[in-house]
């Protein structure tokens, strides 16, 4: 398991290596804290960097970093963030060699990679046929069954057949089972079925559901696995055939399938399931033909059994819990893999040092149901500290939207073991004060203050039951 | 008739309610008042007599960035981009520039060409009037809501 590279990265524009050089000019195709972590990266690089806006966002503060704006369209994201043509033709009289589609919007669009890739424009993602190929969650199960990869007993693609064929099906996964929208996401188009005599009736209502929030109400079911553990795997890949996973990250800290909080590594896993899985997820993304960054996501039982769900094929948010923990700058090494660059590390060179753990903090009122809050941020003091990483594009006088997601920071701690950054992180959520907007803060504070945190025992479903 | 006074009245109104944009016919009057603001809000106005028109900002006549138009000049307005791209006076290299300043424009009057991935997008008027000032240079490239051309409106 495992392979022994040896190489040297060249980092010259070198014939011999054949790899063409670094992009000149990189268009962000994204907003807030995901827009701004890219634009850093491109400075380092020495890369210019266009970013796009809405007309809300054409008094965003990180706009003043980037080399040149453009505005996209009107405040709605499919007026302007989700306007391809747009969105190109930007690239297109700005000069620029590649788009970053960051996170959500047009990032896992295969579609849109298409058409940049053919204006001769690069996107700074995998190919096309390795985004839907892994994109469509059939396809997906089908490749890692072929792969060998452990997937969760399930209807083996669609969900066909008649009303017995459907039971029969279902018969042999097992009960209780979960049905889900094949061209779902997120954690919605999901529901649960405990026995047989709801099968049916509750196949009915999630095609009408799938149809209506995803234009396909194409289903798949599989079994439920109780109390399961959410762990991720990070994988890096360049266009020269190498794959190198950089650890995992647990997630299983959620709050109807959102994450709340990610931490690397994983305590619910011991070091022969890491390693396991790890390789898993590296074979998945070499038989996918994978380059540039991805995540492929597993459950985990309360047996230590772990099985395959999806891959996202993008950079995560959660991507800074791996950077600390590997001292590697993810969106640097994906626009390097990217420009056809070889990986600067080797699986023998990643090494997973100390605990890391982030905490996503939404403008989202805990006490109303996580109702989202819009407004004027006049009151902005961020945590501090030896380990302390704030990601986040607002400010003191920062207007919140409410046209886009909630997420307005991420806190990332580094300490030395996991109960170290488990207090190091109580004590920065102490210390961040944001007013008047109401955020998730003391939530998250009132979380990671639980026993069963803690002592890393808890499941996906803990934070519903719970509080 | 148009009568200063009422007008100062309605800017007053407008400023007051933080309107952005207002319509009014009178009879045979027809009076356009837009405050430059980046507020995309038009927000309805309930009066008495005078019909109120209310006017939504569409593709071509989107709000007017800051700056670019004065309440002084009550009729003057501008034509925007409704997309990314670059910007084009004629049709062709060879061709004579669509318009000029002082030509007379109408709603389906080609003011321009956008181009965008090798498409050749024409741009209307949408509005009826003189060109008063080419905003943008042969070549340039624009972005959404980018103001081409200033109008002075029928």
């Amino acid at each position: 398991m495992g392979e022994t590279l040896s190489w040297f990265s060249v980092r010259t524009a070198d014939p011999a290596f054949d790899c063409q050089p670094m992009f000149r000019r990189i268009l962000i195709a994204n907003r807030g804290e995901i827009a701004l972590r890219i634009l850093r990266a491109c400075r380092e690089l020495n890369v210019e960097a266009v970013c796009v806006f809405s007309e809300e966002d054409r008094r965003a503060e990180y706009l003043k970093l980037a080399d040149r704006a453009v505005c996209i369209g009107t405040r709605a994201p499919k007026d302007s963030y989700l306007k391809t043509d747009r969105i190109i033709a930007a690239a297109e009289v700005t000069g620029a060699d590649a788009i970053h589609p960051g996170y959500g919007f047009l990032a896992e669009n295969a579609a849109f990679a298409e058409k940049c890739r053919a204006c001769n424009i690069e996107f700074i993602g995998p190919s096309a046929t390795a985004m839907r190929l892994l994109g469509d969650k059939s396809s997906a199960r089908a490749l890692a069954k072929k792969a060998k990869v452990p997937t969760i007993p399930g209807s083996d693609g669609v969900l066909e057949g008649d009303d017995n064929e459907i039971l029969a099906t279902a018969a042999k996964i097992g009960y209780p089972l979960m049905i889900k929208a094949a061209a779902g996401g997120g954690g919605r188009g999901m529901r649960i079925v405990q026995d047989k005599t709801d099968l049916l009736s509750t196949i009915k209502q999630a095609e009408q559901e799938a149809e209506g929030a995803f234009q396909s109400s194409a289903l798949y079911i599989e079994k439920y696995i109780d109390r399961p553990r959410h762990v991720e795997v990070q994988i890096m890949a360049d266009a020269h055939g190498h794959v190198v996973h950089l650890g995992e990250r647990d997630c299983t800290l959620q709050r109807r399938y959102q994450k709340l909080v990610e931490e690397s590594p994983s305590h619910s896993i011991d070091s022969r399931t890491r390693r396991d899985l790890c390789a898993a997820a590296t074979k998945l993304a070499r038989a996918a033909e994978y380059t540039t960054a991805g995540t492929v996501e597993f459950l985990v039982d309360s047996k230590g059994k772990f099985y395959f769900i999806e891959v996202n094929t993008r950079i995560q948010v959660e991507h800074p819990v791996t950077e600390m923990i590997s001292g590697i700058d993810i969106i640097k090494a994906q626009i390097h893999a990217a420009a056809g660059e070889p990986l600067e590390f080797t699986q023998r060179t990643f090494k997973s040092t100390g605990h890391a753990l982030e905490c996503r903090i939404n403008a989202e009122d805990p006490d109303t149901g996580f109702r989202p809050c819009a407004g004027l941020i006049e009151k902005f003091r961020p945590p501090g500290g030896l380990g302390v990483r704030l990601e986040t594009h607002v400010h003191e006088g920062y207007r919140i939207s409410p046209c886009y997601d909630s997420l307005i920071a991420k806190l990332i701690v580094h300490q030395a073991s996991r109960p170290d950054a488990i207090r190091c992180m109580q004590r920065c959520l102490d210390e961040f004060s944001i007013e008047p907007i109401k955020t998730t803060i003391p939530f998250l504070r009132k979380v990671i203050g639980h026993p069963d945190f803690l002592t890393a025992s808890i499941d996906t479903g803990f934070v519903e039951r719970t509080f | 008739m148009l009568d200063i006074d009422r007008i100062r009245k309605l800017v007053d109104m407008m400023v007051t309610n933080d309107l952005v944009e207002l319509s009014l016919r009178d009879g045979d009057v027809e009076v356009n008042l837009r405050r430059p603001t980046a507020v995309a809000e038009v927000m309805p106005v309930v009066n008495g007599a005078p019909t109120m028109i209310q006017s939504v900002p569409d593709a071509a006549a989107v709000l007017a960035p800051e700056g670019s138009v004065g309440t002084e000049d009550l009729k003057l307005t501008a034509i925007h981009s409704p997309m990314v791209g670059s910007f084009y006076a004629a049709a062709d290299p060879e061709s004579a520039p669509f318009i000029h300043v002082g030509s007379r424009v109408n709603i389906d009057t080609v003011v321009c060409i956008v181009e965008a991935m090798k498409v050749f997008n024409e741009i209307k008027a949408e509005m009826s009037g003189t060109i008063e000032e080419i905003l943008v240079k042969n070549g340039e490239a624009v972005e959404y809501g980018q103001p081409l051309f200033s109008v002075r409106c029928d």
